[in-house]
């Protein structure tokens, strides 16, 4: 229940940014790994790379667990006023950002405190898979 | 990549090394001063009288013991306050700054170290009880000890048999720190992030609650507020070498770069959880925070109120909320929304309840940062009729109480505005054939 709950306010936090740029298509995938979760948004709105970084900055925030915590839990509720990815950044472990001939992607990587990125297909610091 | 994300931790460090020691600067300047005013044995038998002393609001301490035994009190809080940042390992940036500098305004009226140690140690068996490590709720903890008046008279104002004093203040104390958590979380999503004071409205709520039960059986308590309205020289001096060291502190960390950095700091709407020192500049935000605690002090002195313990408090709260949330653009709207209300029905701007108004009121300001001047001028107007009325409903136990008030107005505000947003049928339509438009076809 914690877990679902956790993951329906991501959602929707996410949801509501994609939503505001108003796309025809939205896709949302969701899916278990070995040590955590893997949560893919796509849409079909081709960002340029300045919102690409904006994105990336706002989703790779360092760790502030004193904010995540607390204010964190705002992250799916806050529908008056811009999206914030901000309050997703500080609760993930990673997150991934690209443009693709159809559109964006976002890729959130959800882990518990056993997290170990090796488990996960994410890039390492000189982008290699 | 890996170097230059490196430098910048390592930057990023060194400024909140050098962070600490300006707060260091401040904090033991105010005891200092605390105890060359006093003397050092008078200052601290003013302190120990002190944990004694109703809490309630209004108890201005400058008046109750003396200036500098209300000095020595705050710094003492503010210094908790700090310390447990430090020990956790938790950042000292906007949030935690508005912690400190709010925990001391309030250790001038209201907080001392024992009435907030179990509100504190209730949040910490909270976040055990969630299996959370007490960094994640120590902005809660921080700001909860807003309901260190419960404490307090638990301890030493209902007649407790003396036996029974402590022992029942601990276990109130305890038991408002554990519900505290989860009453802010849901209090956090009322007024979605435009109440600055959050944890006001939710010391106010509960609050509500534990004056219920204390006066259950329809006891009343001696009333009366403790307002000093004698100032000494040293108090009203005491925000202008403040905000004058904070600015300095600017401008040597940053420069010109900090000014540039405060003018951009000025455009953003400052809705919870805006970290200026994060999302811009420590040495923009330093300006900041100096030019707002100058711009309320000036206010103070023209509308010609008090610059006691309470008042003091005020500007201090807002000093540490100019790091998050509060500047002088979205601030001044709903500043003039109280004002306007003030001349309107016939109340002086210095009379106490006004000033506290004008002062904590702005924890509004995100609404007219967010939403423009209009609303910000709303929220002020409507803050001050509520505000006047709020602290009688919990007899004064959360000291938050324009952070109470505010999370009202805010809500309201926010409720309205939502619903006006998605029924208004002169909303911007979305996009032919886009997710948005289908959904408006569908209703």
């Amino acid at each position: 229940m914690k877990r679902k709950d956790f993951v329906l306010h991501l959602i929707g936090e996410v949801a509501h940014y994609i939503l505001d740029a108003d796309p025809m298509r939205m896709v949302i995938s969701l899916h278990q790994e070995e040590d955590g979760m893997h949560l893919a948004i796509m849409d079909n709105i081709k960002r340029n790379d300045a919102e690409l970084d904006a994105i990336r900055a706002s989703l790779n925030n360092p760790r502030r667990p004193e904010l995540a915590g607390y204010y964190g839990s705002m992250a799916g509720y806050d529908s008056l006023g811009e999206a914030r990815l901000n309050l997703i950044g500080w609760q993930v472990k990673h997150a991934d950002v690209y443009c693709n001939d159809s559109g964006t992607q976002i890729d959130l990587w959800l882990g518990g405190d056993r997290f170990d990125p090796a488990s996960f297909t994410i890039p390492n610091k000189d982008g290699e898979k | 990549m890996r170097v230059n994300a490196n430098t910048g931790r390592c930057a990023l460090e060194k400024q909140e090394r050098l962070l600490y020691v300006l707060m260091l600067i401040i904090l033991v300047g105010f005891a200092v001063t605390g105890f060359l005013a006093e003397g050092f044995v008078p200052a601290l038998r003013g302190v120990w009288e002190l944990q004694a002393h109703p809490a309630r609001l209004v108890n201005d301490f400058t008046l109750a013991a003396s200036d500098g035994a209300a000095l020595v009190n705050a710094t003492l809080v503010a210094l908790i306050g700090l310390v447990l940042i430090r020990i956790n390992g938790v950042r000292l940036s906007g949030p935690t700054v508005a912690a400190v500098f709010t925990m001391f305004g309030f250790g001038l009226f209201g907080k001392t170290p024992l009435n907030i140690l179990p509100i504190i140690v209730g949040v910490f068996i909270s976040a055990r009880m969630a299996g959370k490590q007490f960094r994640e709720y120590i902005i809660i903890a921080l700001f909860g000890t807003a309901l260190g008046p419960l404490v307090s008279l638990l301890a030493v104002e209902i007649g407790l048999p003396t036996a029974l004093q402590i022992p029942v203040a601990a276990v109130g104390g305890l038991a408002a720190g554990i519900m505290l958590p989860a009453v802010a979380i849901v209090m956090l999503r009322l007024h979605q992030g435009y109440n600055l004071y959050n944890i006001g409205l939710t010391t106010g709520f509960l609050a509500l609650f534990a004056a219920a039960v204390i006066f259950g059986r329809g006891r009343q308590l001696p009333g009366g507020q403790v307002w000093n309205s004698d100032p000494s020289l040293l108090l009203r001096l005491l925000i202008p070498s403040v905000s004058v060291t904070l600015v300095v502190a600017g401008l040597i960390g940053g420069g010109l770069d900090a000014l540039r950095s405060f003018r951009r700091i000025l455009k953003l709407p400052g809705r919870l959880p805006s970290d200026f020192m994060d999302m811009d500049s420590i040495a923009g935000a330093l300006i900041n925070m100096g030019v707002m605690g100058l711009a309320m002090w000036g206010y103070v002195v023209a509308v010609g109120a008090d610059l006691n313990g309470p008042v003091l408090g005020g500007i201090f709260t807002v000093i540490g909320f100019a790091a998050f949330g509060k500047h002088p653009r979205n601030v001044w709207p709903v500043l003039a929304g109280i004002m306007l209300a003030a001349v309107t029905f016939g109340h002086e701007l210095s009379a106490p309840g006004v000033i506290l108004a004008a002062l904590f009121g702005t924890t509004l300001a995100p609404l007219a940062g967010e939403f423009g001047v209009p609303f910000g001028v709303i929220a002020g107007f409507l803050h001050l009729l509520i505000v006047l009325r709020s602290g009688a409903w919990h007899a004064g136990i959360g000291l938050y109480n324009n952070g109470f008030a505010g999370g009202l107005t805010a809500t309201l505000l926010v409720a309205v505005i939502e619903w006006y947003r998605a029924n208004s049928p002169s909303r911007k339509p979305a996009r032919e054939g886009s997710i948005g438009s289908a959904g408006k076809d569908t209703t």
